[in-house]
């Protein structure tokens, strides 16, 4: 009998390290943005306030919105990135794998940078629009939010179209050419359908990014390009209407849970689909005149990625009045911007550090702890990764929105906002920052883990000393993944933020709002630095990021 | 204190609702190497994994050192295990691999060094102490597999075909080494293969197992010498053909092959070559019954398509084999016929028969 009991407390201890996951998920996500719906649904008189909520013609432009710039984002993003994703996917030469990583940098970088980054480009006296007037339509209006969107996310897809193809045989291959198939059948048979997954999976994700997008609809069209999610802030923060805001972000919900459970199908199969050490087989046809578009191609996209960073540093130090000048810097730190703007650069640059740092350590501590219970076999079929994907489909600004409502009165006072901020950060990075370490496990045997088992040690001993040794560099990339995310991080710390909690972003924005458009620019290229920076750091951990 | 160290009784494991291994008993003596053999996916793997803690057993009971371990959770076990990739810790040198088990132990240092020096002595790697294992072939990464598994001092070690993937002039000299080694320490071994020369070479005694199922046990030579049903003497490379009281196992060596027209079985070669000193030659008998037969090469080879006259001497009568495929939990296996004499009481290859 007691034998019986203590077997069963052991067996259920084997479930412990779930623990901290489904803690993470209960109180940052599921807890507090339920509140947030049964609050707004019992002031706004219950289930039936959705119909009136989707009858407003302003809400159904923003449904409208929302679904125009995620689908056209998704196209646009698919077309631009799969080419690039074939090339890096199938073909091997000098540099490759710098490239393929080089990918991730657009997607590290603060919205606000690739914002300004489009204005230097395309604005009124920009690089590219001076030179060309019929460019000028992609610094504003509908256009420039699907390319701010096309620019984060067709990088994205390239890199999920070539993780997903890499470790395709070339042995099928050769075999469909051997028994007398041609090219595209074996683009058919052998690789197309996976490349397809990888693909889909990236222009679901870009679909779901920008049909919640927020800084682009809001600072570079305006009112008519309101997605779901800058209306929910509007209704909250600007109209005053919690409640119909809590309401038209439960139909945001509705309306996207469908795209995200499919994402994360794609993703499971693509992942489950990769072996061990994917390495692309084939030399690149450099001297095959039938491949130099593709390379063509290539270049010109690394090359768009690139003057966009050039164009934000360039305006830095060159302002479009022409020469050298080192105002922006100066203005940047000057007590009259810290007058102006309610707080000084140094004290957001020190918020920003503090709440990156604090955001990527708890993500960090979930995903490590996720990925043994995933490693161990305690969490299988997927489940646990649907949780834990909850903060996709929980947007920013849903979940600032629900942790403020939940959380701000139990903390209470000024303190409670820079727990929020850092709260919301690691939410919002936990997805990444799990998917990262999951695949890295992934890749790994588990043979030395059974040796250190029968040598003696614990399960979770036997995990730190053979498991997570050999994924260091996946670790450092993890977590300085989620470091980037929360540097970045503009809408929920937007929706949170009190002045002496304000972070680079918030700045960014308030300084366009104000018009100080050297300090703009030079806080903008400091943005860009660091987080360039961090890509560094990532790629010197000698990590890739898979998404 | 007896002499069985393990005893495993009416072992039952499956994967998902598929059956791997169906009441599977048997037990290993103090210091003996017994080789479990048997081809692949009959379990053999499985077994070895249920016996160190790495797989959930459906039923039965594993006694170590007159312990019931079937619950006990791996680190709990005791036992060594060596599998067929040499799972060496890739961040750790040689010796700090040899020393993790002693230490995961908590035994004092001192303690540590001495007995993984005596190991990398006793298994000839005294110069790869400081080495990684990507800096190993392939049998020095086993040599220190073996040597990491015997460092916390285990009575039982579980070998997974440890030389499946070591270079095959090495595997006879790695094979003699480990035996030598495991007998000099006196530790008992169960290893596993499907390699039926190394099996027979290296067991005190040889266990069968077949479709999850011990179907035969003894010394080495008896159970060459006398295997029991069709299955257990196709798997040792015997010819099973038709004899006076029933199915019978014939060598390949026992096999005539005479010209056509002569007296005996016709048959029509298949493939011909040479093997060693002696040809093969794969046949087709009109039932279309494969078999081999091997001669001297001085015979000369045959040519494919040729018809010829098959004769053989009375071969090793058979027992039936099992009769239906591993059954489900609950049903019985009909066994293979049971030889009287072939094997000590309680080291039967089934509980039941």
């Amino acid at each position: 009998m007691a034998d019986d009991h203590q077997r069963r407390l052991r067996e259920l201890s084997r479930f412990l390290p779930l623990g901290p996951a489904l803690a993470f998920v209960l109180l940052l996500v599921l807890v507090p943005v339920g509140v947030l719906f049964a609050d707004s649904l019992a002031a706004s008189g219950g289930v039936s306030a959705l119909l009136p909520a989707l009858a407003d013609p302003v809400n159904r432009r923003a449904i409208y919105n929302s679904l125009e710039q995620g689908g056209l984002s998704a196209l646009l993003a698919g077309a631009l990135g799969y080419p690039v994703g074939i090339l890096l996917g199938r073909y091997r030469f000098p540099g490759r794998d710098g490239l393929l990583a080089f990918l991730l940098v657009p997607f590290l970088l603060p919205s606000l940078v690739v914002i300004l980054g489009f204005q230097e480009l395309f604005g009124p006296v920009g690089w590219l629009s001076s030179p060309f007037p019929g460019l000028a339509p992609l610094g504003s209006g509908l256009l420039g939010v699907l390319a701010v969107n096309a620019y984060f996310n067709a990088p994205m897809v390239a890199l999920l179209t070539a993780t997903s193809i890499e470790g395709t045989s070339k042995e099928q291959e050769e075999a469909v050419a051997v028994l007398g198939g041609t090219p595209g059948r074996a683009y058919r048979e052998v690789w197309g359908p996976i490349s397809a997954v990888g693909a889909g999976a990236g222009m679901l994700l870009t679909f779901l990014l920008s049909a919640l997008g927020f800084a682009a609809p809001l600072i570079v069209c305006g009112a008519r390009c309101y997605t779901l999610e800058v209306r929910v802030w509007s209704l909250d923060q600007v109209l005053a209407s919690p409640a119909a805001a809590g309401v038209l972000a439960l139909i945001t919900v509705l309306l996207l849970t469908v795209p995200t459970l499919v994402y994360i199908t794609l993703t499971e199969r693509a992942h489950r689909r990769q072996t061990r050490s994917p390495r692309p087989a084939r030399p690149l046809p450099w001297r095959d005149p039938r491949s130099w578009p593709l390379i063509g191609y290539g270049a010109l996209f690394f090359a768009g990625v690139l003057l966009l960073l050039a164009a934000v540093l360039e305006r830095s130090v060159v302002p479009a009045s022409g020469g050298l000048s080192a105002l922006g810097w100066n203005e940047l730190f000057s007590s009259g911007v810290t007058g102006r703007l309610g707080f000084s650069t140094s004290t957001a640059l020190t918020n920003t550090l503090a709440f990156a740092s604090g955001a990527s350590f708890l993500a960090f501590l979930v995903a490590v702890v996720t990925a043994y219970a995933r490693q161990r076999g305690l969490a299988r079929s997927g489940w646990l990764e649907y949780l834990l994907f909850l903060p996709l489909l929980v947007s920013p600004v849903l979940l600032a929105f629900g942790l403020a409502t939940l959380w701000r009165p139990v903390i209470g006072g000024a303190s409670s906002t820079w727990v929020l901020i850092l709260l919301s950060q690691a939410t919002i990075a936990v997805p990444f920052t799990v998917q990262t370490l999951r695949l890295g496990l992934a890749r790994l045997s588990p043979a030395p883990w059974e040796a250190a088992r029968t040598l003696g040690r614990s399960p979770f001993g036997a995990h730190l000393d053979t498991e997570l040794p050999r994924i260091r560099a996946g670790l450092i990339g993890a977590a300085l993944f989620a470091f980037a995310i929360g540097l970045g991080e503009f809408t929920a710390t937007y929706f949170l933020f009190l002045p002496p909690f304000a972070t680079l972003p918030v700045e960014l924005d308030r300084l366009g709002a104000l018009r100080l458009v050297p300090a703009q620019e030079a806080l903008g290229a400091l943005l860009m630095l660091v987080s360039l920076v961090v890509f560094a750091a990532i790629e010197w951990g000698g990590r890739r990021i898979d998404l | 204190m007896t002499s069985e160290l393990l005893s495993v009784r009416d072992l039952r494991a499956s994967w998902g609702r598929v059956p791997v291994l169906n009441e599977v008993s048997f037990d290993v003596h103090r210091g003996e190497f017994v080789v479990l053999l048997g081809p692949n996916g009959s379990g053999k793997t499985t077994l070895l994994r249920c016996l160190a803690g790495l797989e959930r057993i459906d039923a039965g009971s594993i006694e170590l050192d007159a312990r019931r371990v079937e619950r006990l959770p791996a680190h709990r076990r005791g036992i060594g295990l060596v599998s067929q990739e040499p799972s060496l810790f890739p961040h750790r040198t040689v010796r700090e691999n040899i020393a993790y088990g002693p230490l995961v132990q908590g035994t004092p240092l001192s303690e540590v060094g001495r007995r993984v020096e005596e190991l990398m002595e006793l298994l000839d790697l005294g110069r790869f102490g400081e080495r990684y294992p990507t800096q190993l072939s392939g049998g020095e990464a086993q040599r220190v597999a073996l040597a990491r598994a015997l460092a916390p001092q285990p009575k039982l070690v579980l070998l997974d075909e440890p030389f499946a993937s070591v270079d095959p002039e090495l595997r006879a000299e790695l094979r003699a080494e480990f035996r030598q080694i495991l007998s000099v320490r006196k530790v008992a071994a169960l290893h596993v293969t499907h390699d039926r020369e190394e099996g027979l070479f290296l067991g005190e005694r040889v266990f069968i197992l077949m479709d999850g199922l011990l179907v035969q046990s003894g010394p080495p030579s008896e159970v060459y010498e006398r295997p029991r049903s069709p299955s257990v003497a196709r798997f040792l490379g015997y010819n099973v053909l038709p004899g006076r009281a029933g199915p019978s196992a014939v060598a390949p060596e026992s096999l005539r092959v005479l010209p056509e027209g002569s007296e005996g079985v016709v048959g029509i070669v298949v493939a011909s070559g040479p093997v060693g000193r002696l040809t093969s030659i794969h046949l087709r008998l009109p039932d279309g019954t494969r078999v081999e037969a091997r001669r001297p090469r001085t015979e000369g080879s045959l040519r494919v398509g040729m018809p010829v006259a098959l004769q053989w001497e009375e071969g090793i009568p058979l027992g039936p084999d099992v009769a239906a495929p591993l059954p489900s939990h609950g049903a019985r296996p009909t066994p293979a016929r049971d030889r009287a004499g072939s094997e000590p009481p309680n080291e039967g290859s089934r509980s039941r028969t």
